[in-house]
């Protein structure tokens, strides 16, 4: 491949930018941001848009995108606190736009999930699993909805235990315990979701809450107050857990 | 307090590997059950057991002797009364648990400790009406107990404080991983890890995904070492839906822990998971 054909464009706000940055990268992909998008134009051959918490900027980002990539340059979008399909509908080209979603660290995901938007174009659904695939990672593809399968399933494990260190039933520390020597969890739930990150966590289970419209996604006070606190886990040293300061990390 | 005798109720899968988790500590065990049978199958497991860790060198002849012979098997609940702890692992029936405790707090000394491995019921409701309630306290062994590290220690709403402690302090001494938990629905696991099996439902009642699919995203994306369809298949379809039924009707129909109509027809229709030979996956051939 020539460099022009490795060129990427990543942009967006969740945990999720600063890992994609670094794999792509690995992977020996030229990234570009969106502030780059202008010089780039006529190199850019994949999008990839990850906000997650903040849906008027994800908004914005993909109307920019939309508006300025040639047509026939796929965009890749986390489908995880909204559907593909709503993504899509924002845009003037919605073939091009395709749902994805995983959560971090990347290093142990061995799959990331794809979900087609109702729109998207099969050939651009077959570039989207070819991109992953490229950054050594399996691909499953399933239907559009908000998480996916992965993610969906273990927000709402981790709600279920927001709940119920909310309402004091049992200390976080013995709920991740409980959930590692009682049924075999790699992790427990809420050192898991410090380390995923409690904005993303959150953004899936509103989501899901809001488009659903049902009682069984509705996110723990907990969670959402830890969220507006910024304490969004381990990445600003505070989340279910307290942790000690680290090195300033550059992006 | 030191503990010099243990009172176990019921022999059967639980209440076996539970003394057996006890006389591997060096605690004499009274093994009370009503039905010979029973017993006759738990000292036969219990002699299997100790014999595989002989072949296994973890212990000698004479330790396996010993350890046998700390385990009496009883069907007199009189014999317990020296008991300083009792575990109770009858059958998940309140009625004949009540029944269980009520005798118990009228032949155990009032400051011995009362435990139950309920996994559903209510430690409070157990406890209800009872003398000094407040040594009546859950603690929920893993199935199977003598290898599945954890135990919840249930704390009842009349549980004393000091109990507790005593409770956590002796599952410590037994080698295992205590945590605390007040007296609520499915306490932790059994809670927390509703979504893994009803998310996984309604994704698959959705249409978004697949059995084999889901489970193939949940270890390979999510790490888990088992999927959520072939996990059912394993515990028992059955199982597993009674499990979340009991936590729905029991935190009052909160729409979180709703149950899933898909399990309910696998159940009706005997597709129970492997030990049927069927359930979301064909065991048969
Ligand atoms: N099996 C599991 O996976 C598991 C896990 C955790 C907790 N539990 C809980 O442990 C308890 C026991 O479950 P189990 O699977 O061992 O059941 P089980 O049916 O294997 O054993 C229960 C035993 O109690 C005996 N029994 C019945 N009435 C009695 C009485 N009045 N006095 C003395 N013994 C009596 C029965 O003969 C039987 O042997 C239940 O409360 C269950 O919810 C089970």
């Amino acid at each position: 491949m020539t460099t022009a054909s490795k060129t990427v464009l990543l942009t967006g706000t969740s945990p999720l930018y600063s890992e994609l940055l670094q794999l792509l990268k690995e992977k020996g992909y030229r990234v570009v941001s969106l502030a780059e998008m202008a010089e780039n134009r006529t190199e850019i051959r994949f999008a990839v848009e990850v906000t997650n918490l903040d849906l008027e900027l994800k908004k914005a980002a993909i109307r920019e995108l939309d508006g300025k990539l040639p047509a026939n340059v796929p965009i890749l979008t986390t489908s995880l606190a909204i559907t593909a399909t709503e993504v899509a509908s924002w845009t003037q080209c919605p073939a091009r736009v395709c749902g994805f979603g995983t959560l971090v660290p990347l290093a142990e995901r061995e799959l990331i999930e794809i979900a087609p938007a109702l729109q998207t174009a099969p050939s651009v659904l077959e570039q989207a699993e070819a991109f992953l695939q490229s950054m050594g990672k399996q691909t499953e593809v399933v239907v559009d909805e908000i998480g996916l399968v992965f993610p969906r399933i273990l927000s709402l494990i981790i709600n279920e235990a927001a709940f119920t260190v909310m309402e004091r039933t049992a200390t976080a520390q013995d709920i991740d315990t409980a959930m590692k020597k009682g049924t075999n969890y790699p992790y427990g739930p809420l050192e898991w979701a410090d380390q995923i990150g409690l904005d993303d966590v959150y953004a899936i289970i509103r989501g899901l809450h809001r488009d659903l419209g049902e009682e069984r996604y509705r996110p723990a006070p907990l969670l959402r107050k830890l969220v507006l606190a910024g304490r969004v886990g381990k990445r600003s040293n505070q989340g279910f857990y307290q942790y000690e300061p680290k090195e300033v990390s550059y992006r | 307090m030191a503990v010099h005798s243990i009172g176990v109720i019921g022999a059967g899968t639980m209440g076996a590997g539970i003394a057996l988790v006890c006389a591997r500590k060096g605690h004499r065990v009274h093994l009370l059950d009503t039905n010979q049978d029973v017993l006759n199958k738990a000292q036969s497991y219990l002699l299997e057991v100790l014999s595989k860790d002989v072949q296994k060198g973890r212990i000698s002849k004479q330790q396996k002797e010993q350890t046998y012979r700390l385990v009496v098997p009883v069907q007199d609940m009189a014999l317990l009364k020296e008991s300083d702890i009792v575990i109770e692992a009858v059958p998940e029936r309140l009625e004949l648990k009540k029944s269980i405790f009520a005798s118990l707090t009228e032949v155990c000394r009032s400051d011995s400790l009362l435990l139950t491995n309920t996994s559903s019921l209510s430690i409070t409701e157990i406890a209800g009406g009872l003398t000094h309630a407040e040594r009546i306290l859950g603690f929920h062994f893993f199935n199977p107990a003598p290898v599945m590290p954890l135990v919840e220690v249930v704390r009842g709403k009349q549980s004393s404080e000091q109990n507790v402690t005593r409770a956590y302090q002796f599952a410590r001494d037994l080698g295992k991983v205590p945590v605390v938990v007040a007296d609520t629905p499915g306490f932790i696991v059994n809670r927390v890890a509703r979504p893994y099996y009803n998310e996984a439902l309604r994704i698959l009642g959705d249409g978004i995904a697949e059995v084999d699919q889901i489970d193939r995203i949940m270890t390979l994306a999510g790490g888990f070492k088992m999927g959520p369809f072939e996990l059912q298949d394993m515990i028992g379809i059955d199982i597993n839906f009674a499990t979340t039924e009991s936590v729905y009707t029991n935190f009052f129909h909160e729409g979180r822990f709703k149950p899933s109509r898909i399990q309910q027809r696998m159940v009706q229709a005997g597709k129970l998971g492997r030990k049927t030979g069927e359930g979301f996956y064909d065991y048969s051939k």
